[in-house]
């Protein structure tokens, strides 16, 4: 059976290859979208409920995420199965990998952090002589920033920091309240910059609405849900790919489709394990390694602002949310490590019964006389690329399709632990001189994966045979293979990487049309 | 022949699918809870008993705030606990039971027996500081673990939000994705 030629074969409806859709069918490329997941309808497929009216009572069904902490009994059916899709680690050195398998990708959920990055990060080498650095600079990538934030309708404040350039936003005015102008002034007086959150906003700001339905609209996008896509094939004569192999997700039908251009933007991890499973695209080695993502100390410091209690916290005094960029190794050098961290704060929440060490009537008193009195930070840390950790096949696991398993080995170092106490003592300080009481501080990171910025694993580069692709996201050894998602970093930094892949994501399909424009795709 | 002619009835009084949907989803409306009481099997009589101790003690009734108690908390619990993984059951067992020993050891009756005073010194654990390293000491451990659901199971029940939304109008809605399939 003759099947309908393509351009361009794209795996994945996420941020990446939803943006790869974008940008190839508004120049006419026909393109051929696979997900391994259903589609969805916004609408229809989300209904209010009760939390009493829920099985577990809002607990979620014991045992059926053990690493998705993101999960609650609302939101369970939009993560990925976990016994569908197992992967494995070592006991010792836990990974909590989180997927999402439906149309849209992890956009459907995301917490839409808007960051971009500054050569602190494309030339942090330069700054301070560890790994690598990335094989283009800000000024290449900024264009596209420039684009990629309209479409995702980006809030933020222009300040100016040479550490997270400023963007095309659409201007916060918000005030700051009362106890947020406090804290942000005892940030200042200790030269700890703050600005607002940056964030994509609307009612959803998925794939599924602002990049695939104006694809869709060109007529050049087929979208296949559904297809979990086993591995990638290759012309023996050529050296490059000429398809994929995939498994209807209901039928289990193997079905082949063909393709002059494959894009695989099905998320870092995912993109890597089928990269190992068609077992090309390694000549270099370094295929599954440099893994790293940034590490999160989620409630870093709780506090609660003592004016507020008693339900005193108006509006003036309380709510609002606010961030510190990195701040550390910028201007001056920290003492024991490199890189730094963010922190997202806010305030006007209500601190847990946790935090009270009462039972009974006692601590209902407390929780009452404590609500809208919290602020809290959680700090997110710059994880360095190591080749140590690093993700390879499992060859005696498989997942419901029988596609073999991913095996992750990751851990954090020193550099890590020692920004995480920084981060600690430093927002205790500050929350102490503006006048707040901290209830609780701590340092301890979530385990590696469970920020969902997985990164690295396909890293690009300019010389072939220490990196995957070049600066165009485009494989050294296969010139009609691209990898567009998260697995292209060479450094994170602190910053969520979301607005980073859309960016790349757009470039490598712009380089990828001039190519085939070109004749040399 | 009544029932005959009911049925005949139907496509007459539902000729429009969307009626006829309307029907039935009207029929969809008592939950379980509504109008089942739930039978307790996973924890052993005496551990129940002092799980139904402790949610009174954690979580008594206040003023118009049903207690943990009228939330069929413990209830609840054996059957989230039941189907847990076996750390978490563990957690809970080796807990109760322990709580019951130290009770008999102190104060020569069960747990379930101890006056407010009497289990209070028991509760100690509950009476320190909060910190993100969870103890390792088992009674701690699980009075760690019970707090949190016992007010979760609470707060989250029919019960709890009817006698609370007067103040807060939203407690309890959520948004729900449907299973993908």
């Amino acid at each position: 059976m003759a099947t309908q030629p393509y351009d361009v074969l794209i795996i994945g409806s996420g941020a990446s290859g939803g943006m790869t859709a974008h940008t190839l069918t508004a120049k006419g490329i026909k393109c051929l979208m696979l997900d391994a997941g259903p589609p969805i309808d916004y609408d229809h497929d989300r209904v209010p409920r009760k939390v009493y009216d829920l099985p577990y009572r809002g607990f979620g069904q014991p045992g059926r995420f053990p690493h998705v902490t993101q999960a609650d009994e609302f939101n369970a059916n939009v993560w990925a199965d976990e016994k569908q899709n197992p992967y494995t680690y070592d006991e010792k050195d836990p990974y909590y990998w989180v997927r999402v398998r439906r149309i849209g990708g992890r956009t459907l959920v995301w917490g839409r952090a808007s960051w971009r990055l500054s050569d602190y990060e494309f030339k942090a080498k330069d700054h301070d002589g560890f790994g690598d650095n990335w094989p283009i600079a800000y000024t290449d990538l900024a264009p596209y920033y420039d684009k990629c934030e309209p479409i995702f309708r980006v809030s933020g404040r222009k300040e100016g920091f040479a550490q997270l350039p400023d963007g095309n936003f659409i201007e916060d005015k918000s005030p700051d309240s009362a106890s947020m102008q406090r804290f942000i002034n005892a940030a200042r007086a200790r030269g700890v910059p703050t600005t607002k959150p940056r964030r994509a906003t609307g009612s959803l700001a998925s794939s599924l609405n602002l990049l695939l339905p104006d694809a869709l609209a060109t007529g050049n996008l087929t979208v296949v849900p559904n297809a979990v896509v086993r591995r990638l094939t290759v012309d023996k004569n050529t050296g490059l790919v000429n398809g994929v192999d995939f498994v209807d997700r209901h039928s289990r039908q193997e079905r082949h489709a063909d393709a002059r251009i494959v894009v695989v933007g099905a998320g870092c991890l995912e993109s890597t394990r089928l990269l190992l499973n068609s077992g090309i695209a390694n000549s270099s080695g370094v295929l599954g390694h440099y893994l790293f993502d940034q590490f999160y100390v989620k409630g870093t410091v709780q506090a609660v602002v003592p004016e507020a209690r008693d339900g005193k916290g108006g509006a003036d005094l309380m709510g609002g949310s606010g961030y510190i960029p990195r701040f550390r190794n910028i201007d001056t050098k920290a003492q024991d490590f490199i890189r730094g961290y963010s922190v997202d704060f806010g305030s006007g929440g209500s601190p847990g019964a946790k935090y009270f060490p009462l039972y009974g009537e006692s601590l209902q008193k407390a929780l009452a006389s404590h609500r809208g009195t919290g602020f809290d930070a959680t700090t997110m840390g710059s994880v360095l690329p190591r080749f140590e950790n690093f993700v390879s096949i499992d060859p005696s696991v498989v997942d419901a399709w029988g596609v073999p398993a991913l095996h992750i080995q990751a851990k954090y170092s020193d550099n890590e632990f020692n920004m995480a106490r920084d981060a600690m003592n430093t927002l205790a300080e500050l929350c102490s001189d503006a006048g707040f009481e901290v209830l609780e501080k701590h340092d301890q990171m979530v385990p590696p994966g469970e920020s969902i910025h997985e990164l690295g694993t396909c890293r690009m580069g300019d010389d072939p045979k220490t990196s995957v692709l070049n600066k165009w996201n485009q494989s050294h050894d296969i010139k009609n293979l691209f990898v567009v998602d998260g697995g292209s970093f060479v450094v994170g930094g602190s910053q969520n990487p979301t607005l980073t892949i859309l960016a790349l994501s757009m470039r490598a399909a712009d380089y990828m049309a001039e190519q085939m424009r070109a004749g040399n795709l | 022949m009544q029932r005959r002619r009911f049925v005949q009835a139907i496509p007459f009084l539902y000729s429009s699918p969307a009626l006829l949907a309307q029907a039935i989803g009207k029929l969809d409306g008592a939950a379980t809870d509504a109008v089942g009481r739930p039978l307790p099997h996973f924890f052993s009589a005496t551990q129940f008993a002092t799980l139904r101790r402790l949610s009174d003690l954690i979580l008594p009734a206040i003023g118009e705030s049903p207690g943990a108690l009228d939330a069929g908390a413990p209830e609840f619990l054996d059957f989230l606990v039941g189907q847990s993984p076996l750390p978490a059951r563990v957690v809970y067992l080796s807990g109760l039971d322990a709580m019951n020993v130290h009770a008999t050891a102190k104060f020569s009756k069960a747990f379930a027996g101890l006056d407010d005073t009497q289990a209070d010194a028991l509760l100690a654990p509950l009476h320190e500081p909060w910190t993100w390293q969870e103890p390792t000491e088992p009674v701690a451990l699980f009075l760690r673990h019970a707090k949190n659901d016992i007010l979760t199971a609470t707060m989250n029940s029919r019960e709890w939000i009817a006698a609370t939304q007067r103040n807060r109008g939203s407690a309890g809605n959520g948004t729900y994705w449907l299973p993908a399939e």
